[in-house]
């Protein structure tokens, strides 16, 4: 019966332990770095430049690197403002998203296919950085934090997505509802939504990642460090190595002694992966729920 | 009567009545649909309507002046662009080309694991790194490849001196491409695997029944299933071609290492937005965009004619 590996699908054979091995590894080298990232943010300032780069638990340990990070003049305001404009922004992303995926999967629609067309000539064609900067600089946004927020209000791509979950909806309930004399609107929010909730959280999830990993345009659209948000001020402390700005603050010059400032660098990334963090377990429910689960074949 | 004479007459009479009677029914869902159409309109259509700006002189307060074929010109006759459109294809194929197959090979050995908390395990680690921004990653492979860092450290064990890998003109291409492969190998095997998992099972047991190995059942059963998959991917990565994955370039890069990953979008960045000098850094997108456009159209071309597998 050892032709019969395929519907016993034995576990523990040596192959089996060596591709296991591997695959760990390859996790591993995903994960030590985030963890090592982390790890070095919380330890010791005395002891954190000295920590190994493989090393995934705190040297000795201080919040000292968070305190600095969170009274520093800079990146509080750019934290409140990334939030502002991810919360507005992933708003106005679902409302404009839904309505439109709403409209667009109505049956009979006049246009329909006109309009599918051009969404779909939008999602192919990117015009590029500068048309796309004077565009924003003739309508008077250059320097809004509106900018941001209005320039990747629809995304089509995800639009198409809502679009599939939306006809997923039986078209039996909709059809009912409108002979019970239920309107648009009324079918939108209190039929097709709460049957939708499941996929509207998938693509809000994605929006809000998007929204919150937002740098370029932020910092080409706003000009003014006061509005600018947490991932512009990330680069220039980290891309740019700047830490004239973390130096130039008051908070630092207190501590510049004993600061360790790759740590304080690392502090700031953790504040930025924090909210990806949060979110990740809910993209794993939600949208890798089945990619999780397959593979139970045969 | 052919139909295309039967809607004449009376029946197109019809048809205006219909349109009439569904407006007035349905105008509702053309409101709502309005902001949407208009954001489109603002954010899309006029940036592709700036886009004429290549063949145009910019003048802020006063209407462009027209210009002909001069900013092309000037780009191809720029030393400079040569090195910068070989390093956007040169940095294209490692990340599109080179990089390419992993992906498959990352699924298949995914869905060969037996060990279901092992492979959920990995299957959560890999999908992680898709979701962190471009400047996160940046920071993190800045960390790992400094001096004092994991990569020098593990190279040290085996009697490497210690360098800082971001600032190695001879690594830097690489590092994108290996960096690259560690925020996606996870994300974007997941349309393989889930192609692979989607094999009917009775395919594997006619498989079984004919004694057929592991490497057999690879080869004539998961390779032939995921070619669809993959002939998609491929052109849409030839899509990316031209652009050889800005974000990442733009904030890998340093001094030391500039010249040697200078692509075409960071060719405009630097000369549109940062120097003000619109017209030419449009006429680099115009070329970009026009090229990536024929790559893909090719492509897709080529693949339905080879295996019947397109992108639409």
């Amino acid at each position: 019966m050892k032709k019969a590996s395929y519907q016993v699908k034995r576990k523990y054979t040596p192959g089996q332990f060596i591709l296991t091995g591997i695959m760990l590894l390859l996790a591993l080298t995903m994960l030590v770095p985030l963890l090592n990232i982390i790890a070095n943010s919380f330890s010791d300032p005395k002891l954190s430049p000295y920590m190994s780069g493989l090393r995934v638990i705190p040297a000795g340990f201080s919040l000292l690197n968070y305190q600095i990070t969170l009274s520093n003049t800079t990146i509080m305001p750019a934290l409140w403002n990334s939030v502002k404009i991810t919360v507005i922004g992933v708003a106005l992303n679902i409302l404009l998203t839904t309505t439109a995926a709403y409209v667009l999967t109505r049956p009979g629609l006049m246009f329909k296919k006109g309009i599918m067309v051009f969404l779909i000539i939008m999602m192919l064609f990117d015009p590029g950085t500068v048309p796309e900067y004077l565009t924003i600089k003739d309508i008077g946004l250059l320097g809004s934090q509106w900018s941001v927020i209005l320039v990747t209000a629809v995304s089509v791509y995800y639009l198409i997505i809502m679009m599939r979950y939306f006809q997923a909806v039986p078209q039996e309930i909709c059809e009912s509802a409108r002979i019970d004399g239920a309107g648009h609107m009324r079918l939108l929010f209190s039929i097709i939504i709460p049957l939708a909730k499941a996929g509207i959280a998938t693509i809000t999830m994605f929006y809000a990642v998007v929204r919150w990993n937002e740098y370029f345009r932020a910092g080409i659209y706003i000009t003014k460090m006061s509005q600018t948000t947490l991932q512009v001020v990330l680069r220039q402390y980290v891309v740019n190595n700047d830490t004239a700005t973390m130096v130039g603050d008051r908070n630092i010059r207190n501590y510049v002694n004993i600061v360790d400032f790759n740590a304080l660098k690392n502090a700031t990334i953790v504040i930025a992966m924090v909210p990806i963090l949060l979110i990740y377990p809910f993209v794993l429910k939600y949208y890798t729920k089945d990619v999780l689960a397959g593979g139970v074949k045969g | 009567m052919s139909p295309s004479e039967r809607i004449s007459g009376a029946d197109r009479l019809n048809h205006r009545k219909r349109i009439r009677i569904q407006l007035r029914r349905d105008w509702i869902l053309y409101v709502i649909l309005f902001p949407t159409l208009l954001y489109f309109f603002l954010f899309r259509v006029l940036p592709i309507f700036n886009m004429r700006l290549a063949f145009y002189t910019y003048k802020a307060k006063a209407l462009w002046e027209w210009a002909g074929l001069k900013y092309f010109n000037q780009i191809f006759s720029t030393p400079q662009f040569k090195t910068i459109l070989g390093n956007t294809l040169v940095i294209s194929l490692m990340k599109y080309i080179l990089l390419f197959p992993f992906f498959v090979l990352f699924a298949i050995l995914l869905s060969e694991m037996r060990m279901q908390r092992c492979r959920k395990a990995v299957q959560i680690i890999s999908y992680l790194p898709h979701f962190l921004g471009w400047v996160v990653i940046a920071g993190i492979w800045i960390n790992i490849l400094s001096f004092e860092g994991a990569f020098s450290e593990l190279l040290s064990y085996f009697g490497a001196a210690k360098q800082n890998h971001m600032t190695n003109k001879g690594e830097i291409r690489w590092i994108l491409m290996i960096s690259e492969g560690w925020r996606s190998l996870g994300w974007d095997s997941i349309i393989y695997f889930t192609t692979i998992i989607g094999i009917s099972p009775a395919l594997y047991e006619a498989a079984d029944i004919d004694g057929a190995s592991r490497f057999q059942v690879i080869r004539y059963i998961v390779l032939p299933a995921l070619l669809a998959p993959m002939s998609t991917m491929f052109i849409l990565n030839l899509g990316y071609f031209m652009s050889a994955g800005f974000d990442q370039v733009l904030n890998f890069s340093n001094n030391a290492v500039q010249n040697n990953i200078d692509i075409l979008d960071t060719y405009i960045y630097r000369i549109g937005i940062q120097k003000g000098q619109y017209s030419l850094a449009s006429a680099v997108g115009l070329f970009k965009g026009v090229v990536g456009m024929i790559l893909v159209l090719l492509t897709h071309v080529i693949s339905k004619r080879l295996t019947g597998e397109g992108v639409w």
